[in-house]
């Protein structure tokens, strides 16, 4: 039950061997992308693919110095991060709250329950002129986009989770006389904090979905525009570029959410 | 002596679209201060149902149960409730476990946060106080699920199988530990269970209930008061034969 601080030395041969497994993994993954832009830049040099049409580790390389020498690089980053995460934050604390009053009210969820189902089938482009018509053509109707796309997919989630919280636990509170709110804050949302992790996993993908879609509709300035442009004007490099700092954005942000996540259910390790 | 818990011809009916049924019909017994008891009776026989009902969670749909004279209409901290498995809650550690009810209640007085001191310390607890239920053994677990109802004071305390989850070892173990704690305590306790052998061996009276729609078909006392320990009133030359016994009894309703 407690932990030993002594290991045995057939203890410290199994950590070793579980270190030397993660070590082995770390580096294949990291090897598949060295060999994958290896061979894409060999290709490229070589003449085996149009590099003007695919691009190159090179090129995009170069690319990506030119808009960071120019002051533009960390422009367009922050316009596309700041939609995101204001779009992210919204749509995850709106749809929490609303799940709360879903859970809370068994008529609200029934009344509601078919208008979620729809919005959630719906594809949320189909009400890009919607957006604009409403929230303008700024940033105001990409954060819309991102918070629409991130919303329903929350509600859903996290009111999916409070309502199969164990009723015999409920049943116990209840018997210690524990009022709903009660109910709510002791048990209902702490047994819930690994749902909301997994929705905030997902509402990372989501959010960046909403913001460069957004961008795609209605932008000056982000990493979706530089993208809808260097397609227009098929400077595939800038295409290529953006995607990668998109890659490493988005891959940044699922970082953070684990790491909130492992700090967040600590009693599980 | 006078019953602590009257339960007046109790009766229990659910309703859906479709159907009523009838759990539980006119039963009546009384549960004295300080008595063990244990409530048998087939599977599906209302025995939760009638749980739900003394815990104030559930209204009969006519008669009364009373505690200590009072007719019971709401929860109260007066009766206490073990579950089935026991419903720890992971994200706390053991001692926050322990303290939860206290917390609902608001009651957190340095008395009632010494008495949960008290019975952590006294019932072997005080290294895991800072654990979280994960690093238990089961019937650790449980014996933490009791000392959590015990940190509210209860007057009556009800067991609803409260072993059923454990495996057979296990379950003889923590029988014993669960009975010794109860008794020290000096607490009331209504286990219901199907287990025959868990309730001669831990009540002075079993009350047999019949199928659905239960009630009361006989009080059987144990008369095994003189051996300490639930274990050991299984070696006592009158259980098999009350086994035997009330065996017979709740079969021949089964088989009705």
């Amino acid at each position: 039950m407690r932990q030993n601080k002594y290991l045995s030395p057939e203890h410290e041969l199994f950590i070793k061997k579980e270190r030397n497994r993660k070590i082995i993994i770390l580096s294949t993954q990291i090897g598949i992308l060295v060999v994958f832009l290896a061979v894409w830049e060999l290709a490229a040099q070589l003449h085996w693919i149009d590099s003007f049409l695919m691009s190159c580790p090179s090129r995009i390389w170069n690319t990506l110095a030119d808009l960071y020498s120019s002051g533009e690089l960390f422009y367009h980053i922050w316009v596309s991060l700041y939609e995101t995460l204001l779009g992210f934050a919204i749509g995850t604390v709106a749809g929490t709250a609303i799940a709360v009053l879903l859970w809370w009210s068994k008529f609200l969820r029934s009344v509601l329950e078919p208008y979620i189902v729809v919005l959630n089938s719906l594809p949320k482009i189909a009400l890009g002129p919607l957006i604009i018509v409403c929230a303008g053509t700024g940033q105001k109707a990409i954060v819309t986009m991102a918070v629409l796309i991130s919303v329903i997919v929350t509600i859903i989630t996290m009111l999916g989770g409070f309502i199969e919280t164990s009723p015999e636990k409920i049943l116990l509170l209840e018997a210690m006389n524990a009022n709903k709110f009660q109910i709510f804050t002791k048990l209902v949302f702490p047994a819930n904090v690994s749902t909301l992790a997994s929705c905030l996993k997902i509402n990372v993908g989501m959010a960046w979905i909403g913001s460069i879609m957004g961008e795609y509709l209605v932008s000056k300035a982000g990493l979706g525009y530089l993208i809808v442009y260097g397609g227009q004007v098929f400077k595939m490099d800038l295409v290529m570029a953006c995607t990668i700092v998109l890659c490493i954005l988005a891959g940044g942000m699922y970082f953070l959410v684990a790491l909130f996540e492992k700090y967040m259910v600590k009693w599980r390790d | 002596m006078t019953g602590i818990l009257t339960l007046d011809n109790v009766c229990m009916t659910y309703y859906t679209k479709k159907s009523q049924t009838e759990a539980i019909k006119n039963l009546s017994f009384d549960v004295r201060q300080g008595e063990f008891i244990s409530v048998l009776g087939p599977s599906g026989c209302g025995k939760t149902t009638l749980l739900s009902l003394i815990s104030g969670t559930l209204k009969p749909t006519s008669g009364k149960i009373l505690l200590n004279g009072n007719e019971i209409t709401k929860t109260s901290t007066d009766i206490g409730y073990m579950l089935q498995r026991d419903h720890l809650f992971e994200w706390r550690t053991i001692y926050k476990n322990i303290t939860l009810g206290l917390e609902i209640q608001k009651k957190l007085t340095p008395e009632n946060v010494e008495h949960c001191e008290r019975l952590i310390e006294e019932y072997g607890l005080k290294d895991f106080k800072n654990h979280y239920p994960m690093q238990l053994s089961g019937g650790m677990r449980q014996r933490v699920a009791l000392i959590r109802t015990l940190a509210l004071n209860p007057q009556v305390l009800l067991l609803d199988e409260p072993f059923s989850a454990l495996d057979f070892q296990t379950r003889l173990h923590v029988c014993d530990d669960v009975y010794s704690i109860i008794k020290k305590e000096g607490i009331t306790a209504l286990l219901v269970t199907h287990d025959i052998s868990e309730a001669i061996s831990m009540s002075d009276r079993i009350a047999i209930l019949t199928e659905r729609p239960a009630t009361l078909k006989r009080m059987h006392e144990t008369n095994l008061q003189s051996i300490a320990t639930p274990l050991a009133r299984r070696e006592a030359p009158t259980f098999s034969s009350q086994f035997e016994r009330l065996w017979k009894e709740v079969s021949v309703n089964a088989a009705k």
